[in-house]
């Protein structure tokens, strides 16, 4: 056991760190209000990211051929630990790092790696995930939107939802069905999102400015050079990118930030005496660093090349725990900040803890896989 | 980081596994409170086990791993209090049991018996009251864990104060004590209803495949997962706002986990026959020791953000 991190991971830290410090403008909190998915800040990450690229920081953890640093999956954990700290100012762009590039890399044929790996390590593309559909969410093998094959291609109709980013990305990383079996008729497909037939709308929600959007298919052409490997073959890839995307982000460093801010301002106002303040005040820190812990020992795990396993998802709904923890502080002791949602910070938190339990494997999802994987308790 | 046993470490669980193998059985047929753990206490005098952490190249993280191997047991031993605390605040060994007290030292104290050292967290410093030279009574309770108490409150100006030592050590070392062998009586819990409700059948199937019972066991296992991570750093770090964090994220469930483990063992789980109430009365006890979960808490905010 050893907890202290590496000098060099300290180092990468400082690293970060200084880097955002000098890219960031100075009224960053005020314009950016910390939303990964706002017009302003996906803007700003097209010339963040390539700021980043030249130094290194873009895709510190992909392999060295690739033009990566060949790190280590602890940095690239360090990384998005610092990003997501100031709300994550590479915007969807972090999907492309942490999984849309890798599975094309894994996937793609050369073709395909040309066309977007360049792109996507120089940092000026932005990538959203549609595999979230109406009918198709905890159940994503139930998706319905199809691609059926032209003497071309394939023409694509259906609908997704939920696709974060959609109104600013320049390629949807999609899933159709191209069979009728439940998980062998489904393709992944790259598809620009200027192509025609394409219609995107922005789902006004409670969390983010373009957090989540629906995307209409209609008669949407798209060359065979689109398909992301073989027909049918589509569930491979997705449990490949799930493996990446499946611990989630380290949401509780931005979640730890606002804690710490929020007793500050308590502290300002002599609010911070009171023992019901204090008291809950480290239980939402405990929650949060029990989940800090639980999700680096899933990284240590990685480091160790161990296979995943329910671990995960104990990781995620201690995550989930720690953000309920949070909003409950925040509401009880910020109640004029949130009101009047004048500060960033306590902006940020109060809105993301809302959505914690539900991307990328819902909480309840979660508690099935603990109960099935770790806990081996029969099926119902 | 490296969030695996050393080698060390693993080598030290196998043997403590192997010490107390023998002790996992306990008399079934007897419908007790507690079974006393003399016999456990003595194979860990006789190995040496109580001077772990005094031992080069050993310390908290070793006691932790003792006291939680040894409050999965079902014989009820003394641990924290001489193989951490006692460890990590006097230079040489004392009388044991060590029992922890706070204040006046007037209440019922778990494991005070006649030759007990109790050591006293009196604010600023630690005092130790020798038990063999007052009166003590056993008390009677329906706690998973001997209680004895003094019959005339020690006079504590009286007994000497540990030098160099401040209350807020002890509560540091008695805090993280406590997480582990909270962590280790919740765990033994939910394994045990985790096979219950594999065997217990209801409605034509087991329990244990009905989606409400999976998930509120899935919560308990996070919660004590988190109370490992927490417990382990706490004992690495030595930082005594790591180890109230991680006594708050110990205490702070334990309602829940208390009374989830009972409930899904039904009527059975208020019984003495069934072997569930060994640790979830040892948990009702945790639950409040050293002022409970908001005292830990108030410990932990003054640490790490101040007045
Ligand atoms: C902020 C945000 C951003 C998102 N971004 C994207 C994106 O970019 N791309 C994309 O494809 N998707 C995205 N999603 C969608 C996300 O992946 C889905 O919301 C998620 O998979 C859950 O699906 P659902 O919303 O249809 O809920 P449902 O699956 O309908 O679930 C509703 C409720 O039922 C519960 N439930 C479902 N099945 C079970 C079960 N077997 N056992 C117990 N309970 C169950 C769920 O836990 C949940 O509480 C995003 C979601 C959010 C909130």
């Amino acid at each position: 056991m050893e907890f202290a991190w590496a000098p060099e991971h300290e180092e990468f830290r400082r690293k970060i760190k200084a880097a955002i410090d000098r890219l960031l403008p100075s009224d960053w909190a005020e314009k950016s209000q910390y939303d990964t998915s706002s017009e302003y800040v996906s803007k700003f990450s097209r010339t963040f990211c390539p700021a980043l690229a030249k130094e290194g920081l873009l895709i510190p953890h992909w392999p060295k051929e690739l033009g990566g640093g060949g790190l280590d999956p602890y940095h690239h954990w360090v990384l998005g630990e610092e990003m997501i700290k100031v709300g994550e100012p590479r915007s969807y762009q972090y999907m492309n790092v942490n999984w849309a590039g890798p599975a094309i890399i894994r996937f793609g044929t050369d073709e395909q790696k040309q066309q977007h790996i360049s792109k996507i390590v120089a940092g000026t593309h932005i990538w959203c995930q549609g595999f979230s559909e109406p009918s198709a969410g905890s159940d994503l093998a139930a998706i319905r939107t199809t691609a059926e094959r032209t003497p071309n291609g394939y023409v694509i109709n259906g609908s997704k939802i939920w696709t974060s980013g959609a109104s600013l990305a320049d390629f949807c990383f999609m899933l159709a069905r191209t069979g009728t079996e439940r998980y062998g008729g489904i393709s992944v497909f790259l598809v620009p999102m200027k192509t025609p037939g394409i219609d995107v709308r922005i789902i006004p929600c409670l969390v983010g400015e373009r957090s989540v959007h629906e995307v209409f298919f209609t008669n949407v052409e798209v060359p065979e050079s689109a398909r992301l490997g073989d027909e049918n073959d589509g569930w491979k890839v997705v449990r490949a990118v799930m493996h990446n995307e499946r611990v989630g982000m380290p949401r509780y460093a931005l979640s730890m930030r606002v804690l710490d801010h929020a007793v500050g301002l308590l502290k300002k106002k002599n609010r911070f005496k009171d023992a019901a303040v204090r008291s809950y005040a480290a239980k939402t820190k405990a929650a949060l660093e029990a989940a800090r812990n639980l999700m680096l020992n899933i990284i240590d795990d990685r480091m160790k090349g161990k296979a995943p396993t329910a671990t995960t998802s104990v990781a995620r709904y201690a995550l989930v725990t720690g953000d309920r923890w949070l909003l409950g502080f925040l509401n009880d002791f910020m109640y004029e900040e949130v009101m009047s949602g004048k500060d960033p910070l306590i902006n940020v938190g109060y809105k993301r803890t809302g959505s914690t339990g539900i991307g990328a494997g819902s909480a309840e999802i979660q508690l099935n896989l603990i109960a099935r994987d770790m806990l081996r308790l029969p099926r119902e | 980081m490296d969030f695996d046993l050393t080698p060390d470490q693993s080598a030290l669980q196998s043997a403590i596994d192997q010490l107390l193998a023998r002790h996992k059985d306990y008399p079934t047929n007897e419908a007790v409170h507690y079974f006393p753990g003399d016999a456990v206490e003595r194979d860990l005098e006789a190995g040496g086990y109580y001077d772990i952490a005094r031992e080069e190249g050993m310390g908290a993280s070793e006691a932790a791993l003792l006291i939680g191997a040894v409050a999965q047991l079902p014989w009820c031993a003394e641990v924290a209090g001489t193989a951490l605390v006692a460890a990590k605040l006097l230079p040489a060994p004392v009388p044991r049991p060590v029992v922890l007290a706070r204040g006046k030292a007037d209440g019922p104290l778990r494991f005070l018996t006649k030759n007990a050292t109790v050591l006293v967290d009196c604010g600023d410093e630690v005092r130790v009251i020798d038990a063999s030279k007052h009166q003590v009574e056993p008390l009677k309770t329906f706690f998973a864990y001997p209680f004895g108490a003094f019959v005339e409150p020690p006079d504590l100006s009286k007994a000497p104060v540990v030098p160099g030592v401040t209350g807020a050590a002890l509560r540091q070392w008695w805090q993280l004590g406590l997480v582990a062998e909270i962590e280790a009586n919740a765990r033994v819990a939910v394994d045990m209803s985790v096979e219950y409700l594999k065997n217990r059948r209801q409605f034509n199937r087991p329990i244990g495949s009905f989606q409400a019972l999976q998930h509120r066991v899935s919560e308990c296992v996070v919660l004590i997962d988190g109370m490992r991570a927490l417990l382990r750093r706490a004992a690495w770090s030595g930082d005594p706002a790591d180890a109230a964090l991680a006594a708050t994220h110990a205490q702070e469930p334990l309602t829940r986990i208390i009374y989830d483990t009972q409930q899904f063992h039904g009527a059975m789980g208020i019984t003495l026959e069934h072997p569930l109430h060994l640790w979830t009365y040892r948990l009702r006890v945790l639950q409040g020791e050293l002022g409970g979960v908001t005292a830990q808490a108030m410990d932990a905010a003054s640490l790490i953000w101040g007045d």
